[in-house]
């Protein structure tokens, strides 16, 4: 069994990166490895967005991220300084930053950029996607 | 040339033009910050991170060369800078900082094996 | 030993760039918009390479390109052969 750790950083249904990684992680799981966790970064950070309405015929990433977490126990990490200059932030941080709404909530989790590092460290193969 | 526990950050985009370049700068730092050893390789556009004379862009875009400069207090003193992108981009090393090293193009598979982790921007 | 993924075409810069970075016992694997090689078999990076480099499958077809990439010669992989390789080489570089 390998460890496995994700980066992605191309935005949902601008970029095929967060498709590819998806149909990927199943392919992992598949063959019986692990996914310890996926860090969203760059224009990857807009995953998380629980205001993600695609039409009902599209896959809804964030739904399908949450599955991933919920049944592989998948950790989703977001880089907060990506994310929050981006415009998306936890209900914490909409309260920090006086802001009247947020898009961002559990199981998806504002981390700093040293998770990624942690990823890498903690992880046999980390494979980006963007 | 290198240790193998440091990690190569490759840098190829310019600033001004995406965040890219600013968001891998910041990675490397702060695998830095965590004590890791941290080199990095400007590739293509990314060369363009190191011209000396460079400012900050309008509408309070801010300047990248203020980081570059700050490398150095991270540890961070390996800046590879890929010949054969400098002479196409027709850019000599006197247009950019003090302090980096050139790597031919054939030597750069060899410095990406030489690297355990690799993060490409 | 790297695995480098490919995600542009094979006339941009981040195609260039990883044909600089591959080296002699590295594999590449081409997905997205990188399987527009299946076009080109007279495309460097397929003689660089040759018995280690492929294109992703699910990518070709969904582009309409798995049988001009038969018609090629090209080597294809699915997204398990993708595991696979990423089984094998422990460090792999993205290309975008």
């Amino acid at each position: 069994m390998i460890k496995y750790g994700f980066l992605v950083m191309g935005a949902p249904y601008s970029s095929p990166a967060p498709h590819s990684a998806l149909r990927f992680a199943h392919a992992v799981l598949a063959r019986g490895h692990q996914i310890a966790g996926v860090f969203f970064y760059h224009d990857g950070v807009h995953n998380a967005s629980s205001l993600m309405t695609p039409p009902q015929d599209e896959l809804n990433l964030r739904e399908a991220w949450t599955e991933l977490n919920q049944q592989h126990a998948v950790q989703l990490d977001v880089c907060i300084a990506a994310a929050l200059r981006r415009g998306l932030m936890s209900e914490s941080e909409a309260q920090r930053h006086g802001r009247q709404a947020f898009n961002i909530a559990l199981p998806f989790e504002l981390t700093g950029l040293g998770q990624l590092l942690e990823l890498q460290q903690r992880t046999d193969r980390l494979i980006t996607f963007a | 040339m290198a240790t193998p526990d440091a990690l190569l950050v490759i840098l190829r985009h310019a600033p001004h033009s995406s965040n890219w370049l600013r968001e891998g700068l910041d990675a490397a730092l702060v695998a830095a910050a965590f004590g890791q050893p941290v080199h990095l390789l400007f590739m293509g556009q990314g060369i363009m991170a190191l011209l000396k004379e460079q400012g900050s862009g309008a509408l309070g875009q801010k300047a990248t060369l203020p980081t570059i400069d700050m490398l150095e207090m991270y540890d961070i003193d390996k800046l590879w800078v890929a010949e054969g992108a400098l002479q196409r981009m027709h850019l000599s090393t006197d247009s950019l900082v003090d302090g980096v090293s050139l790597i031919e193009d054939q030597e750069i598979s060899g410095l990406l094996q030489q690297h355990a982790k690799i993060l490409n921007f | 030993m790297i695995l480098h993924i490919l995600t542009k075409a094979p006339d941009s810069s981040a195609s260039t760039q990883m044909q600089q970075a591959i080296g002699d016992q590295d594999a590449v694997l081409l997905i997205e918009e990188a399987v527009t090689a299946a076009l080109d078999p007279s495309w460097a990076a397929w003689q660089q390479c040759h018995t280690r480099i492929f294109l992703l499958s699910e990518d070709l077809i969904a582009r309409g390109l798995a049988s001009i990439a038969a018609g090629n010669g090209l080597p294809t992989l699915e997204m398990d052969g993708f595991v696979a390789l990423t089984e094998q080489y422990e460090k792999t570089v993205t290309w975008y």
